[in-house]
């Protein structure tokens, strides 16, 4: 699950991150231990016998939030007959359960002693990020026959206890048993991590937890069921059926239940340290799940507008009608050291949510939470006109006014230079990108079906249209780029175009702020060869000044991104691009098992023939994990029209036939059918066996369920 | 001299009517704690329609925390999330109903018009 060897597990928020022996040795800036609420609550946990640490002979990864570790005593490189074996078997859910199995191969009896050693920094995910000292007080005591370890910082308290099933020695620092066991015999202990927060206050705390008192059959069944409830793939081309499975897996181990969301999920952004509410990415990810899993959009929407900024708050970048960047519970946001409680530090999320809440209503006919949430889309609607105008031009443009922990970039493309005119330099600020018009234009246009239709009030949605109508022939005329044939990044504070030729331009067909007669041109770009890699899309377009292939934004492909291009494509009627931009990316899948990371390099594909993968700290990553759901959309021709699902399928001919079964919306459930048509032009891209181009294919990376 | 808390809860009692709970019902209790003394503040929300009272009854949500942090929660220097993570105050019941009530709290003081 991770990329350096760590072993992970999850459920929601608590993850663990070890050795492959299981053991957990962090230190301050390194990424290992027991995390929960965005805090350690072990940075030690190490186990020994007779003083000797162990080595794995194997790790089984059961589940997403199971792991067994196959163990024997010594550390030497040389393998060790060893006459004990040692099985570690740990689950994350309601807090962290490890057995502990030794089980004896000799004739003869053996007399052990057993020691764990355990010990918490309680280190804030940022402090681990950012290498920061902590100013409170520690205290380790045993108390009832359990390992309390403390942290409190004035009233800021978090703890860790530690029981055992097997009565053992218990000291401040571990856990030690003196065990005897027969010939041939079996050991076992059972040890419980239960993490405290003084959050939510007892009552609501004791509720939450029995709620979500799942015992580990509870979490498989669980799993079980969410895979049950999804469409089914068949297809003739097997590595999709498997990327299909693989994304349905990571999008339900990305699940993350807010405190208040009454135990519902919504999508968190990546594994394991962005595993909290986004609102961008949830909204990305929410929108290309749709078809698929409607009920994370669901509670998107419904967390999303329960955290609406009201007020003006520089520290927080708050305005009223923002929708939230992010959520976090540690101990610099709760002393205000760092602004996520939460930070409203995006210039995007606030018109996608418009945009979500009526894509949710035509799949799912859900009419009572597009009711229910008229004030949050209205204030959302507002935003974008009343405090997202920063130039006075009639456009969205951001600038941090938390000059120290904002954001700088407060769109998707967030690096500091990821934004960049042709010669490279960087515009100051505020910035207007070019999507984030898009996307004003489609929360306008869509708010107005939403007020006509829903909130009975024709003249916000009369008014809505003209604002949309008059945005869209601004647009088309201030950020196109004559010489270039496409639309500007952005525009500086004076207005003027930042030239460079971008990705972006995709997210403007999706959003539907392209003039029909410019269409084709940026249809050319997408799929020409300064942009198309013949894997995917590049973030910025080779010859451009800061290009470079390995570059954050600026010329990697990000699956993500591909996405939506895909589906802008398909939007103008350009199908066979579509099909192509899907195809690489798929194509690109399998090289990584079914699991699309954040981003690839931008190489050429006939040069590299294999997808070079960016190096990132989060895998899965969830709008990488819902790539390929809204591909599959794109190519089958999706969209709900009125109570039907108009099916009109464009694929490339080597996908074979594909078929989407049981798809969930107000329609009930129905199956879409479709078959490969569409050629891929040679070199270019598209499916392996249909190019007869020779690949290796990618690494074989164990990987879990 | 009317504390802080007191002119927050007073104006509040005046409006009536809050648009930012209109898809609120239920009740908050405050219980604000000065030494040995605790004062209790009861908003009943109903549809934004609010009453606030003295009234030491059963609340859907109970937020207990010192005056002294309340005050300043109420004049909007200190931020109530941040507040309730680092547990100056805690909360009991349906804590969603003190995510939708902390919408009514003023903005920090240092804020500027952008």
């Amino acid at each position: 699950m991770s990329g350096n060897g760590l072993v992970q597990i999850l459920d929601g928020n608590t993850f663990v991150v070890s050795d492959a022996s299981g053991d957990i040795e962090a230190s301050l800036t390194d990424p290992t231990g027991l995390f929960s609420f965005d805090t350690r609550f072990l940075s030690r946990w190490v186990l020994t016998i007779d003083s000797q640490k162990l080595t794995a002979l194997s790790t089984d990864d059961l589940h997403y939030f199971e792991t067994r570790f196959f163990l024997v005593p010594g550390t030497g490189t040389v393998y060790v007959d060893s006459q004990l074996s040692v099985i570690r078997q740990r689950a994350v859910g309601d807090g962290f359960h490890e057995a502990i199995t030794i089980l004896n191969h000799k004739d003869e009896p053996v007399e052990l002693k057993v020691r764990i050693d355990a010990a918490s920094d309680f280190a804030d995910l940022f402090e681990v990020k950012d290498a920061l000292e902590k100013k409170g007080k520690y205290s380790a005591k045993v108390e009832d026959g359990q390992l309390l370890l403390s942290y409190n910082r004035d009233t800021f308290t978090r703890s860790t206890r530690i029981s055992s099933s097997v009565p053992a020695r218990i000291d401040k620092k571990g856990l030690t048993y003196d065990v005897s066991i027969k010939p041939h015999g079996e050991w076992k202990t059972e040890l419980d991590i239960a993490t405290s927060l003084l959050v939510w206050g007892s009552r609501k705390r004791t509720k939450y937890a029995a709620k979500n008192r799942r015992g580990k059959s509870g979490m498989e069944a669980n799993l079980e069921r969410w895979i049950a409830d999804a469409p089914r793939v068949e297809c003739d081309w097997e590595p999709l059926k498997a990327t299909y499975r693989r994304s349905l897996v990571d999008l339900a181990a990305l699940r993350f239940s807010p405190p208040i969301a009454g135990g519902r999920s919504l999508p968190a952004a990546g594994l394991p340290w962005f595993m909290t509410m986004f609102g961008r990415d949830s909204i990305f990810t929410s929108l290309q799940a749709l078809p698929f899993t409607p009920e994370l959009a669901a509670t998107t929407l419904q967390a999303l507008g329960d955290w609406q900024g009201t007020r003006l708050d520089d520290f927080r970048d708050e305005d009223p009608g923002r929708i939230l960047h992010e959520m976090r519970y540690g101990e610099l946001p709760a002393f205000e050291e760092r602004p996520h409680s939460p930070y409203y530090g995006t210039a995007d999320a606030t018109p996608l949510y418009v945009v979500l809440l009526d894509e949710y209503e035509r799949w799912t006919g859900d009419t009572k939470l597009v009711r229910d949430l008229e004030q949050e889309a209205r204030a959302a609607l507002n935003w974008i006109d009343e405090y997202a105008d920063l130039l006075g031009n009639g456009y969205i443009a951001y600038k941090r006014r938390n000059e120290e922990t904002g954001l700088e970039n407060q769109c998707w493309k967030d690096s500091w230079d990821s934004i960049s005119y042709r010669d490279g330099r960087i515009p100051g600020f505020p910035r207007a990108t070019c999507e984030l018009q898009g996307y004003a234009y489609d929360a306008k246009r869509r708010g107005a079906r939403l007020a006509r239709t829903f909130w009975k009030d024709d003249t916000f949605a009369d008014q809505l249209e003209r604002q949309a109508a008059d945005l869209k022939r601004r647009f088309n005329r201030d950020f196109w780029v004559e010489d270039g044939g496409y639309f500007a990044l952005a525009l500086d504070p004076d207005g003027n175009q930042v030239d460079s030729l971008t990705s972006n331009i995709g997210h403007l067909l999706w959003s539907g702020i392209v003039d029909k007669s410019k269409a084709k041109s940026i249809a050319q770009h997408l799929l020409g060869p300064r942009l198309f890699s013949g894997w995917g899309v590049r973030t910025l377009a080779e010859g451009e000044g800061r290009y470079n292939p390995i570059g954050y934004h600026v010329g990697t492909v990000w699956p993500f991104d591909n996405s939506f291009v895909a589906w802008g494509l398909r939007q103008y009627g350009f199908k066979e691009e579509a099909a192509r931009v899907a195809a690489g990316i798929l194509d690109a899948a399998e090289f990584f098992e079914g699991r699309l990371p954040e981003a690839f390099g931008g190489y050429e594909r006939s040069v590299t023939r294999y997808p070079v993968q960016y190096p990132t700290a989060c895998s899965p990553q969830a709008w990488s994990t819902g790539t390929p759901l809204l591909l599959l959309r794109t190519l089958l021709g999706l969209e709900p029209v009125g109570d039907h699902l108009i099916i009109d399928p464009a694929l490339p001919r080597g996908i074979g036939h594909l078929e989407l079964l049981d798809i969930p919306g107000r329609w009930g459930r129905v199956d879409a059918f479709g078959r490969g048509r569409v050629d891929m032009p040679r070199g270019t891209g598209g499916l392996r066996q249909q190019l007869g181009v020779e690949e290796p294919t990618g690494k074989h990376r164990r990987q879990r369920v | 001299m009317t504390s802080a808390t007191t002119e927050f809860f007073n104006a509040l009692s005046k409006r009536e009517h809050e648009p930012m709970l209109e898809k609120t019902t239920g009740t908050v209790r405050f219980d604000l704690t000065d030494g040995k003394r605790t004062e209790r503040w009861l908003v009943s929300v109903n549809r934004g329609d609010i009453a606030v009272s003295h009234k030491n009854a059963a609340a859907d949500c109970i937020v207990r925390a010192p005056r002294k942090v309340f005050d300043r929660i109420a004049t909007g220097e200190v931020n109530a999330m941040a507040a309730i993570l680092r547990g100056a105050i805690a909360l009991e019941g349906e804590s969603v109903m003190a995510v939708l009530f902390q919408r009514l709290f003023p903005p920090p003081p240092r804020t500027a018009n952008p």
